[in-house]
């Protein structure tokens, strides 16, 4: 009988036209675009220079900028308001002003006639640029004039090492957050859809005519998702480590063992879903809604130490934020589970609670 | 023992009484039909019947098993076939009846002859998905899976509705060669051309029984006579038929106007003459047999002013 349920929903997930193909490019899509899609790397700031100067001073100054690899110079231009007007076009955004008297000032150290505008229209990439800005200018100075009166005793040199991510790779940081956020969205939602069909045609009623108890029908229901799921996360790691390179730092079976308490917490949220909507719609509606919190509030793009007192508060209840943890931890740190207790501890607490509550919901509407 | 018997079935949705005590019983290996317009809580009465549904209260059991204590054993032996497809349009014929004999831990080729009649018609299209099968034949599939397992009760729940006129005579051509192998089929239609077709019946409005019995008993229990009334200006006509003296209800029933009238107070020339007087000249009025449409009509009450 088992055997039979589960046959049928393999041979309906196949028959799918769109299911196979997804589950396939999924993986592929998400190891070889997304990464570079969701870095949070400030690159290519087109930059604007109006150069009164013309001077050999100015042009190293420039130099300075557009060798830092962050800047991609658009032009030269005379006057201001030509400057400005690129930036009203959205084709410049930042603006470095250098004065006439610029190659004299500096010459002379009675000045810094220079000035920066920035487009703040989005607000990461301009107070990003403004920094980076900055920082040339200020390196530009550097090298001009190296203080005369620095401490000629042993110089504090003072040198920034990353750990675990020694390039600050944003991929790498990436990779792990983007397998919760796959693994997430087939675990839970496509069984609450297939369930929350199965409801519409109503061939759920027909099952239920029959000596079938529905815990039978619903696992295996879900049965074939999670096959999935590992098949996702194993085709993830294989692409990360062969395109990318990337090797799992921890033991794989961490990764695995906590894949898998997250499927539990999964299952039950999708169990859940699909008990409280009779439509494909409102379902969809349920799912987004639970997919842009999740996403937002786990930590992935954004880090939970710097959201609000009450924001983190939200977090606890996110199982997404202790899934995406234990695989950043075990991915890039090489934590075992002893190291990272607490996230199978919420894991484990959501998950029961989520299961709970999606039984006894269950119970209720299926009389 | 009768195959089902009903007592006392109620159930509310919200404020809504759907169903308002019924209590039926459908004698063992009889084609038993529920005839009642669309919302009159037919529906819901199949559902708490076959288990996928508590009643508020009341009683049911289904060849002696009680539907709430025992429906894990009342699913044993009873086919379902809902008003609409629920069969899975994604799987073939054939995948399909076999995963509903495998559902009911047995198989195709042991019932092979409980289902061999309607079966061999589809038969040919064994491969095509079920989706892509024509209404009548769907219809059949449908059948052949809730019959599959050689169920003792079958509950049809509107099967004909939506179907030609020609695939509806062959249903009921098939409902009583099932009904010779034994099984009782309850089936519930809105049309009431279909309840003659029935051994028993059993008329239906707004949750409740308002007539049971056979389709003969039903139409002989009519109290009055029947005229078949045309004309032109058929409204202005119905309206000034229901004023006439003696007529006790007036409705439109195809292309004339039905009126059951008290033979003890009036008659068909006087009749004719008042709406005669009436302005309504050149009408003709006919004796007709009442059918089981005037029959509900009557009982509901409906056909009143």
């Amino acid at each position: 009988m088992w055997k039979y349920l589960l046959e049928k929903e393999f041979k309906q997930f196949f028959r799918d036209p769109g299911l196979p193909r997804m589950a396939l490019m999924f993986p592929v899509l998400m190891m070889l675009v997304f990464p570079f899609a969701v870095s949070m790397e400030i690159r290519n700031i087109n930059l604007v220079v109006v150069d009164g100067s013309r001077s050999e001073e100015s042009g190293r100054l420039i130099e300075k900028c557009t060798a830092s690899g962050y800047f991609r110079l658009v032009s030269v231009c005379d006057s201001p308001d030509e400057a400005m007007r690129l930036m009203d076009d959205n084709k410049a955004d930042a603006i470095i002003t250098i004065d006439a008297g610029f190659s004299r000032e500096v010459e002379t150290g009675t000045g810094f006639p220079v000035g920066i505008k920035i487009n703040t229209v989005n607000g990461t990439r301009g107070s990003i640029g403004s920094q980076y800005l900055s920082s040339c200018i200020r390196m530009y100075m550097q090298d001009r004039n190296p203080s005369p009166d620095a401490p000629a005793s042993p110089a504090i040199d003072v040198a920034d090492r990353y750990s675990f991510n020694a390039n600050m790779d944003y991929k790498l940081f990436m990779i792990p957050a983007l397998i919760v956020i796959g693994i997430t969205m087939i675990t839970a939602f496509l069984p609450a859809l297939n369930i929350v069909s199965e409801k519409e045609t109503g061939t759920i009623e027909q099952i239920n005519v029959t000596p079938v108890s529905k815990s039978a029908f619903i696992i295996c229901k879900m049965i074939p998702y999670w096959a999935i799921a590992f098949f996702v996360l194993t085709a993830c790691l294989l692409i990360a480590w062969t395109v990318f390179g990337y090797v799992c730092r921890g033991r794989l079976l961490w990764l695995y063992l906590y894949t898998t308490l997250d499927i539990v917490v999964m299952a039950g949220l999708g169990l859940l879903i699909s008990n409280y909507s009779s439509n494909a719609q409102q379902a969809m509606f349920v799912i987004w809604f639970f997919a842009v919190i999740f996403m937002l509030m786990s930590g992935i793009f954004t880090p939970i130490a710097s959201m609000p007192e009450w924001a983190q508060t939200i977090t606890y209840f996110n199982p997404m934020r202790y899934y995406a943890d234990a695989m950043r931890s075990v991915y890039l740190k090489g934590s075992t589970p002893a190291d990272i207790w607490y996230d199978a501890a919420g894991l484990l607490a959501i998950g029961a609670a989520m299961a709970g509550w999606a039984i006894a919901s269950y119970r209720k509407s299926s009389d | 023992m009768n195959a089902i018997e009903i007592n006392g079935i109620v159930k509310s949705y919200g404020n809504v009484r759907a169903v308002d005590g019924i209590s039926l019983s459908v004698g063992e290996g009889e084609i038993f039909g529920l005839i009642g317009p669309d919302g009159a809580g037919k529906t819901t009465l199949f559902r708490i019947m076959t288990t996928l549904m508590l009643p508020d209260s009341g009683s049911g059991t289904v060849c002696g098993l009680d539907i709430v204590k025992d429906f894990a054993r009342v699913r044993r032996i009873i086919g379902y076939m809902p008003g609409k497809f629920s069969l899975y349009q994604d799987l073939s014929v054939r995948e399909n009846l076999d995963y509903f004999a495998t559902l009911f831990g047995t198989t195709v080729r042991e019932n092979y002859e409980n289902i061999r009649e309607i079966y061999s018609q589809i038969e040919p299209f064994e491969d095509r998905r079920a989706g892509k099968l024509s209404g009548g034949m769907k219809q059949k599939l449908a059948l052949c899976c809730a019959l599959v397992h050689h169920p003792s009760v079958l509950f049809l729940d509107e099967p004909t509705t939506g179907v030609d006129a020609v695939s509806r005579s062959d249903f009921w051509n098939m409902l009583s060669r099932i009904k010779a192998s034994g099984v009782t089929v309850f089936v519930s239609t809105p049309y009431m051309d279909e309840a003659a077709q029935c051994d028993r019946l059993a008329l239906i409005r707004d949750g409740v029984i308002i007539g049971t019995g056979t389709p003969d008993e039903i139409v002989s229990d009519f109290p009055y006579r029947l005229l078949s009334v045309g004309g032109d200006r058929m409204y202005p006509l119905l309206k000034e038929l229901r004023k006439t003296d003696g007529v006790i209800s007036c409705f439109a029933f195809g292309d004339s106007h039905h009126v059951a009238y008290d033979p003890a107070v009036t008659g068909r020339e006087r009749i004719l003459a008042s709406l005669a007087d009436a302005g309504f000249r050149g009408c003709s009025a006919v004796e007709t047999a009442p059918s089981v449409e005037d029959c509900f009509m009557w009982l509901s009450g409906s056909g009143d002013n």
